[in-house]
């Protein structure tokens, strides 16, 4: 039985049809297929294939603890999908938006399989049933409003009559107002086309600033301008509404300032003077963008669940074409609450750090042990430095292969998608022998990946950044900084560290970084001899203020923490993420679509680490 | 009613009620669209009338030809989508003027041009394309296929020259 | 009618093995009942239609794929007597009917009203742009040898060599040019996964879906018999039968074009343009005064 069945009597020709459903699980994955791989999940292995648009989708996979502020877009991914559909949790999570779920397990392969063994027969037999009830969330509902025709300030949430005019009102969706602050959600959610697409929803937009004073023009003779709609005495078009100038109402509401261009350029125009449907005259005040051609600009949700993206990254690009105009970011955010807290002793700070972000859990591990350790004064023995070393590289290789999927999947590299997905998985929770046994494959991947053809053309000179301050780790590295804290650490300098560095600044610099570091990373686990995860060491009832430094796959992240008695009361975390969100915006100006995510992705944001 | 009357007069309808989709609809991207279709309905009366060369160039021509033509409509207008209710007529006076003095013109050819014997089977396609070419171009056929491919190599010389160099950073 | 029906046959049954090749060459498991699992499994699940879509554009743009798919195929013969119409500019009428995928795709996109299917449509325009040529001047030189239109003409032009061996370049371009055309990877931009969640395929589901993929794996099928009609030599071949020559000569075109983008990287829309255009548009030219050579030197 299954909530999201379709609705139908099992009978005849549907029982085939169930049957061929459970064999052909499709599944959408929240938050995204780079979190359920660093959760050490093959979701393809245990026999469900992994879809991009959640139309395609019969199952929705949700992996591990999901942030409040993503419930809401894991409820429309889940009303997007064909039914029969179904809910598969993995993890622990409450999850308040959406409905209980079909399947529930644990984190873990064999879970995942149990999970896909229980979802087949689940499908089997309850694909249909005669009796369903439709799904129904509060952020599915905010958006429809009623309002007349004629008198535009008139909004109401009912259908009916107009009070002043008593004409019928006519449904429209909402714009993200004030009342509603998680109004705007929906358009940041990956494929929010069951609601207002900014694309071609000029209705909408128009509405946008629904209690300004409106005036009606004619597009094509700005002279005519009355308070009602109706139609142009000198050409008969329809007029469009457009707000008086100076009444920017609701823009405060969080939703991006550009939100609406379209409406906004179309209303600032001036054509005065052009002839009749003049294209030089339409469009000779429209922005330009680099490739010349002024088009209309469109707002597209990417995110927080988008293919191409990191898991859990809301990104809402300006589109110009094919070109971006602008964009906004925004990140869950949701971990902050780890380190809002009353003392913690040092062991549970530690676990609870490991776990603020997924995708690199032994690096922030590392970062806490050292920082308490610094704080009480220890030392570490020196083997058990080595062996965290290993660790720490182990995890490097891991979170690089996975990058390296991402960006297969992202340039729609199928084979590289695959394989570095597979090393991924294979190296990230290997003991030392495992992981020089993977050596070969690592190499075989890596050379491959210098023979593959357009990939040179594809990345150079793509998402180029100016060394800076602000970068972090192999982003730094790629634009010719050696600054690494692993240059500054005894247990590196004692394996013969030397940091990568590239001068190209591009995207094909930063894949070269981490290809070479991934090389270079086998090489300092086979100097180290040995891996071991950091524990927390005794540090009794210590008091004292400490601070450490770890390189993680990103870049560098710094802990200061204030010790009391052996619990830790005071701690602050600078992550290399949080840098270089501020640096997306004006790296994809002007870039084609293909190119600007690509150009993010060459960043490897850990959306999960940034601290706001 | 021979087959061929009847699809002559299906393929002469469809493509004037495309025709009219065309002002009718609110959306451009319909609008270019139906033109598309009401083009392609006048390849497939070629067609049914065995004149297949001229059809198939009217049927393939046309849908890359209109397919442009609803891009740049859609790029440049205010109104994509056709959510606003947009207008496609305009000038009606005039257009309604200009439309009955074309009718008028295309049916008095029909009627009084004197359009010669008529023909008792249509040769075959490779012999109509034969005297296609001859009645358009006569002795300068090979004067106008040269202009052709010249042309062609123009405009494919000047796309090229016109680009950009693209600026490659190289790495080492 | 007997032929239409075996036609119809036989490229359901190679649309299925495509259909195998595709999952293999995308996920790396052979599973012959894969397709036809999917398949049914589509048949039963729920049809959403976004929300104000272009109601028309939206249901009409999967036909269309798979007409335009079959209409070129019309003219394809497998053995000198199978073939559904032996039209005498059939050459141009794969062309024809082949550039109505163009308009199914932006139908497609433009139908459901979102941004990810609108891009996905207009990027192809852009693509056609790129690849058009190269669909029709190759074929431009392959009609000069076999001096007509005719597609069992051009097969029996080549009996003495193929025209992969008498025309190489022409055979590349177009065998570019129809991944292109086929949105196949390397060319995959309207449907490209990672930057468009599915592109025009994004807001289809259930049937709808059925049909539009069904359609794409013919569209597969009938450009690769193409490519086999003009440049491989069609149904010839020493020992086996006509139609088993065809079939294995189509298959092997299919899998070299799936296998083919799997190992690269998404070309950028403007890189296709670019190359299209500087290198490939000149080589074809190149090619058709080559061909124009030969045919005048050679007897």
């Amino acid at each position: 039985m299954i909530a999201g069945a379709r609705q139908g009597k099992l009978s005849g020709l549907r029982r085939l049809t169930a049957l061929a459903m459970a064999r052909d699980l499709r599944a959408f994955i929240v938050p995204g297929a780079d979190i359920a791989r660093a959760h050490g999940l093959d979701i393809e292995a245990a026999g469900m294939q992994v879809v991009a648009s959640p139309r395609h989708a019969s199952v929705l996979l949700v992996v591990g603890v999901i942030p409040p502020a993503l419930r809401e877009a894991a409820a429309v991914i889940y009303a997007q999908m064909m039914r029969p559909r179904a809910l598969f949790v993995l993890g622990p999570d409450e999850l308040d938006q959406l409905p209980e779920a079909d399947i529930r397990e644990d984190l873990s392969q064999q879970d995942l399989i149990r999970g896909v063994r229980r979802l087949r027969s689940a499908f089997a037999e309850g694909a249909f049933r005669p009796d369903v009830a439709d799904f129904d969330a509060p952020v599915l509902h905010v958006r429809i409003q009623y309002t007349c025709p004629m008198h535009p300030e008139v909004v109401q949430d009912e259908p009916g009559s107009c009070p002043k005019c008593g004409m019928n009102l006519v449904a429209r969706e909402a714009p993200a107002t004030a009342g509603h602050t998680h109004a705007d959600q929906p358009e940041l959610i990956v494929d929010a086309d069951t609601h207002a697409t900014p694309a071609q929803d000029h209705a909408a937009q128009h509405g946008m600033n629904h209690d300004a004073p409106a005036e009606y023009t004619c597009p094509m003779h700005p002279e005519v301008v009355q308070n009602e709609p109706g139609s142009c005495p000198e050409c008969g078009m329809n007029l469009e509404l457009r707000e008086t100038k100076g009444t920017k109402s609701h823009e405060d509401a969080g939703i991006s300032p550009d939100s609406d261009h379209s409406s906004m350029d179309h209303n600032h125009m001036d054509h005065g003077d052009m002839a009749f449907m003049s294209m030089v005259g339409v469009t000779k005040d429209l922005p330009r963008s680099s490739d010349g051609l002024p088009m209309d600009w469109i707002d597209v949700p990417f995110g927080p669940f988008f293919p191409g993206l990191p898991g859990g990254l809301l990104l809402t690009l300006t589109l110009d074409g094919d070109t971006v105009a602008g964009s906004s970011v925004q990140t869950p955010g949701g971990n902050e609450e780890l380190l809002q807290h009353s003392a913690l002793d040092a062991g549970s700070f530690i676990e609870r750090l490991a776990k603020v972000e997924p995708l690199a859990p032994v690096s922030y591990r590392l970062l806490a042990c050292r920082a308490t350790e610094n704080a009480a004064g220890v030392e570490v023995p020196a083997a058990t430095a080595c062996a965290r070393v290993g660790a720490l590289e182990r995890e490097r290789i891991a979170s690089h292969l996975g990058w390296l999927a991402l960006f297969g999947q992202q340039t729609g590299f199928d084979w590289l998608q695959r394989c570095a997905a597979s090393l991924q998985l294979k190296v990230q929770n290997a003991g030392i022998r495992q992981v020089l046994a993977l050596k070969p494959d690592i190499a075989f991947l890596i050379k491959r990946l210098h023979r593959t053809p357009l990939l040179k053309s594809r990345t150079a000179g793509v998402g180029r950044l100016a060394p800076n301050a602000a970068l972090r780790g192999p982003v730094a590295r790629a634009a010719g900084i050696g600054n690494d804290a692993r240059s500054t650490d005894p247990s590196y300098a004692a394996l013969g560290f030397t940091p990568v560095c590239r001068e190209g600044c591009d995207a094909l610099a930063r894949l070269q970084v981490r290809v070479e570091e991934i090389t270079h990373g086998l090489a300092l686990i086979v100097a180290a001899g040995a891996i071991e995860l950091p524990a927390p060491i005794n540090i009794g009832e210590a008091s004292g203020a400490g601070e450490a430094a770890v390189e993680t796959p990103r870049g560098v992240a710094r802990l200061r923490l204030t010790l009391e008695k052996g619990r830790v009361t005071a701690a602050q975390l600078e992550t290399p993420s949080t840098l270089h969100l501020a640096l997306i915006d004006p790296l994809i100006k002007q870039l084609a679509l293909g190119d600007a995510l690509l150009a993010i992705g060459s960043l490897d944001l850990a959306p999960w680490e940034v601290r706001q | 009613m021979s087959a061929q009357t009847f699809f002559i007069g299906f393929f002469g309808l469809a493509a004037v009620w495309f025709g009219v989709v065309v002002f009718r609809t609110h959306s451009m991207v319909r609008s270019a669209l139906a033109l598309l279709f009401s083009q392609t309905a006048l390849g497939a009366l070629f067609l049914s009338m065995q004149a297949e060369f001229l059809g198939v160039l009217q049927i393939m021509m046309m849908a890359t030809e209109m397919s442009i033509m609803a891009i740049f409509m859609v790029m440049f207008m205010m109104d994509p989508g056709g959510l606003g209710e947009m207008d496609m007529t305009h000038q009606k006076r005039l257009s309604l003027a200009a439309g009955f003095v074309a009718f008028a013109a295309a049916v008095a050819a029909a009627v009084f041009v004197d359009w010669g014997p008529v023909a008792g089977v249509a040769p075959d396609a490779a012999q109509q394309t034969h005297d296609l070419g001859i009645e358009l171009l006569g002795r300068s056929m090979l004067i106008f296929e040269t202009a052709g491919v010249t042309i062609l190599t123009a405009m494919i010389a000047a796309t090229a020259v016109a680009m950009p160099a693209v600026k490659r950073i190289g790495n080492k | 009618m007997t032929t239409v029906l075996v036609l119809l046959l036989l490229l359901a049954a190679g649309t299925y093995l495509v259909a195998v090749l595709e999952a293999w060459t995308a996920s790396g498991r052979f599973r012959l009942a894969g397709p036809v699992v999917a398949g049914i499994a589509l048949l039963g699940r729920e049809f959403i239609v976004p929300r104000k879509p272009d109601r028309i554009f939206f249901e009409v743009a999967p036909v269309l794929l798979l007409l335009s798919a079959l209409l070129a195929a019309a003219v394809v013969p497998l053995t000198p007597d199978l073939i559904i119409t032996d039209l005498a500019t059939g050459a141009l009428f794969i062309n024809a009917a082949l550039v109505y995928v163009l308009v199914a795709l932006l139908m497609a996109g433009w139908g459901p009203n979102g941004a990810y299917a609108m891009i996905g449509g207009w990027r192809f325009l852009g693509q056609l742009i790129a690849y058009a040529m190269l669909i029709v001047m190759p074929i431009t030189a392959v009609v000069m040898r076999a001096e007509s239109l005719l597609t069992t003409r051009i097969v029996a032009s080549q009996a003495g060599l193929w025209n992969i061996v008498y025309q190489p370049l022409g055979f590349m371009l177009f065998f570019v040019a129809a991944m292109a055309l086929a949105f196949l990877p390397p060319f995959d931009l309207p449907t490209a996964k990672a930057e468009l969640a599915g592109g025009v395929e994004a807001e289809y589901s259930g049937v709808r879906l059925a049909i539009f993929r069904l359609g794409r794996l013919a569209l597969i099928v009938t450009l690769a018999a193409a490519a086999v009609v003009f440049y491989l030599g069609g149904w010839q071949g020493p020992w086996l039968p006509p139609w088993a020559w065809s079939a294995i000569k189509i298959l092997a075109v299919c899998a070299t074009m799936l296998l083919a983008g799997r190992a690269m990287p998404r070309v950028r829309d403007a890189d296709l343009l670019h190359w299209c255009w500087i290198l490939g548009i000149p080589l074809a030219l190149l090619n058709i005064f080559l061909v124009g050579l030969l045919v005048l030197v050679l007897p």
